[in-house]
């Protein structure tokens, strides 16, 4: 008797050991919502194509954003697939202060051209129609510059097909030009290199033009020959021409996407949010430790120690699976300490119960316990097949609920079921048989 | 100490006294959601924007309503205070099918500081019409999906009977807490579902400790009435349901009292939702277990006997 129960006891201490070296080797990651950063849902546009191809693009899209992401220096935050028609996905930024420029690098297609000039500049779209007679001439294109210090922009008549294409690049970096503007740098692939190298040598002395997500960016005159390497210029700042190098890189997106919901959270405010957290459990901490000691006197004890060990293990799960605390997920705690402390009450009554008809402390012990273990396996049950409906059918938000509920749960029922009754034997050794137990009834 | 021993009340028999008030607080729930076309969803499910800012000093929450509803449609402008007595305003306008989400926050914090420069965002929201669409019906599968699977689970280990009246009685809470919400103007956010659905569970655990005891009482096999088995059971589990219900009760008053700003919808919710569940278990679960049982009997099946397929 005694020594399975000094083994059981060392099974605990060394679960417990284990939890601390978990939580201190990795704290819990926090959520958006308590650590502060941003969150958006971007759509994918891929509409009137086969699902097939929407599928690989949204793919590829999100492959895209990932490596831009990371060009940016940020988080190892995967984007996810979201929602249920498959065209979404979630981009998480935590701890993010500049927002509005990620949206911007996240958003452009960075789709480059490099065109040769057929005819321009003209003035107006009207001007090059009148000249052709209200018809593009065919393999051409037209495009504009951006506007202008004067607010006007010039129009050009391009050649098709372009001469390079975004998938043409190696790489793109950002150096400084001879009057020291930034500039985007960029590398060609081999086969490319060789084009453009014949493209160039025949057309020393011509005009061509630089294209970026359908706007020109510059028309320069080609005066040498061009192996692998070429220049945009025209970035207004250098922190644009270094977006436009990490969006180079990454490659260019597939399809457009559109921005369906963006989330900002202020670290001050998930700060408070967690103080607040914090002082609310304290003091519900607080009120249930006393109502428990004074209402079972020893017992009560017992039920701290099984309660404060469920928090240790689950938090320890929670780092252990890399899961990511948030506002709904603290919702699955508090309902876990709710059912936590039910289960021993539950255990309690059944004990007091038993001690009621007579029966001697360690049989009481031993009914109690089997008993209410019987009713804990329905509650526990019952709750996580709710669980299991949350996770597959829920969102997000939901799904962090459900997944930090049932690791409660069944933290739950090791803890006041085996622990509990650990703590109660040492108290049974301690007193002997003959005594009763401190569990708040008249001796 | 003890709460209560050997209690003999008839929870059955006066049972009416109970479930008349709470029809009539399910009737203006219900009234006040007809009145008002149905819950107020706050934007995470109608879409629109939310921005958060903190004042320094009290807000002019007059010149902030007339600055920004110059510029956007649908504007309300509310202010927040906590207990520790933080100056908040929520600003929220509507977001229309073919706005452009990126310029609304621009026009937001532009409108903003025609006021005076004395803020500081913060948090900010923007949910596109459609994501909130997704949403709703995605939170309805969920719950749905989750209630035919415990409806399930508690046909297969009890019998059908105790999974309607647990199932029926989870219902009843729910909608008496979305009533409530509506009656006291309060939005229903992703938070709030998310303590729903802790409501729900929390309702089930209660209900179920109940009916394990209700089964126990007919597998020993006492010849009485079902009705006094059920008044039995309840009075055995009496001091654990109090004690639980207070006891989570407090956690949750604590979380309404400091949790602050953000938890504040959540903690509503549970404390309405824990005095509603464990009221329901006794008041509701268990008639409606009584009447169906009753009902197979007289229509001539099995008596009301042992559960088929039991524990052990």
């Amino acid at each position: 008797m005694n020594r399975m129960l000094i083994r059981r006891s060392l099974l605990i201490l060394a679960i417990v050991v284990v939890c601390a070296l978990v939580i201190l080797h990795s704290p819990v990651r926090l959520g958006l919502d308590l650590r502060g950063g941003a969150s958006l849902i971007a759509q994918v546009k891929v509409d009137g194509l086969l699902p097939q191809q929407q599928r690989e693009i949204v793919e590829q899209t999100r492959q895209i954003l990932e490596r831009r992401i990371n060009a940016y220096g940020l988080s190892e935050s995967p984007v996810q697939l979201y929602g249920s028609r498959g065209d979404e996905l979630l981009v998480q930024l935590p701890g993010v202060s500049d927002f509005s420029r990620i949206k911007d690098l996240l958003q452009s297609r960075a789709v480059l051209e490099w065109y040769s000039v057929a005819e321009g500049p003209f003035t107006s779209d009207g001007e090059v129609m009148a000249r052709h007679g209200g018809v593009l001439p065919g393999n051409t294109r037209l495009l504009t510059t951006q506007p202008g210090a004067d607010g006007r922009r010039a129009w050009y008549l391009l050649e098709r097909p372009p001469i390079i294409r975004g998938t043409d690049l190696r790489d793109a970096r950002v150096s400084t030009d001879a009057r020291n503007q930034p500039v985007t740098t960029f590398m060609l692939r081999q086969d490319a290199a060789e084009r453009f190298e014949r493209y160039t040598q025949a057309h020393i002395g011509q005009r061509s033009a630089i294209v970026l997500d359908e706007e020109i960016l510059s028309i320069p005159l080609i005066e040498d020959v061009i192996r692998d390497a070429g220049q945009i210029r025209g970035a207004r700042s250098l922190q644009e021409a270094q977006d436009l190098a990490a969006n180079l890189r990454a490659g260019a997106l597939p399809a457009a996407i559109e921005v369906a919901q963006e989330r900002i959270v202020e670290a001050s405010l998930g700060a408070d949010s967690i103080r607040h957290g914090l002082q609310a459990a304290a003091a519900g901490l607080a009120a249930v430790v006393s109502t428990m000691l004074v209402y079972y006197r020893g017992a009560g004890a017992n039920a701290m120690l099984a309660l404060v060990l469920n928090g240790v293990l689950l938090i320890a799960a929670l780092a252990c699976f890399g899961a990511v605390l948030t506002l709904p997920g603290i919702a699955g705690v508090v309902l876990t300490i709710g059912m936590a402390v039910d289960s021993n009450v539950l255990i309690f009554e059944r004990i007091r119960e038993e001690l009621r008809t007579g029966k001697p402390a360690a049989a009481a012990l031993t009914a109690g316990f089997s008993k209410a273990f019987a009713t804990l396996v329905d509650t526990h049950v019952t709750t996580v097949v709710s669980c299991a409906f949350l996770f597959f059918f829920g969102t997000v938000a939901v799904q962090g609920f459900a997944v930090t509920l049932v690791i409660g749960l069944i933290m739950n029922l090791f803890t006041s079921v085996f622990v509990s009754r650990v703590a109660f034997d040492w108290e049974m050794t301690r007193r002997g048989p003959v005594e009763g137990l401190s569990i708040g009834l008249p001796q | 100490m003890e709460l209560f021993r050997n209690t003999q009340f008839d929870f059955l028999g006066r049972k009416w006294w109970f479930i008349l008030p709470s029809l009539l607080l399910m009737l203006a729930g219900l009234c006040s959601l007809l009145v008002n076309h149905g819950p107020r969803y706050s934007v995470d499910f109608l879409g629109g924007a939310v921005l958060d800012v903190g004042w320094e000093g009290t807000p002019p929450i007059e010149r902030i309503r007339t600055a920004v509803s110059s510029r956007l449609p649908g504007v309300s402008v509310v202010a927040a205070h906590d207990l520790a007595g933080s100056n908040e305003v929520l600003i929220s306008a509507e977001v229309r099918a073919n706005d452009n989400l990126t310029a609304l926050r621009q026009n937001l914090v532009e409108a903003l500081s025609t006021v005076n420069t004395r803020y500081s965002v913060r948090s900010y929201e923007v949910v596109g019409p459609q994501i909130g669409a997704d949403l709703r019906r995605q939170a309805l599968l969920a719950t749905g999906g989750a209630s035919g699977g415990m409806l399930l689970y508690l046909a297969c280990r009890f019998r059908l009977g105790y999974g309607v009246a647990a199932v029926s009685a989870m219902a009843h809470d729910a909608l008496i807490t979305v009533g409530l919400l509506s009656l006291l103007h309060q939005e229903i956010s992703l938070t709030v579902v998310a303590a729903l659905l802790t409501l729900i569970g929390y309702s089930m655990n209660d209900t179920i400790v109940v009916f394990d005891r209700v089964r126990e009482n007919l597998r020993s096999g006492a010849r009485e009435p079902l009705a006094e088995t059920i008044n039995r059971s309840i009075n055995q589990t009496l001091s654990r349901t109090v004690l639980t219900s207070g006891l989570t009760l407090l956690t949750a008053l604590s979380l309404l009292l400091f949790g602050g700003p953000v938890l504040h919808g959540f903690s509503l919710v549970l404390v309405i939702g824990i005095v509603v569940g464990t009221f329901s278990s006794i008041f509701v679960a268990s008639p409606i277990l009584l009447v169906w049982e009753q009902g197979l009997a007289k229509r001539g099946a099995r008596h009301v006997a042992l559960p088929e397929g039991g524990l052990r």
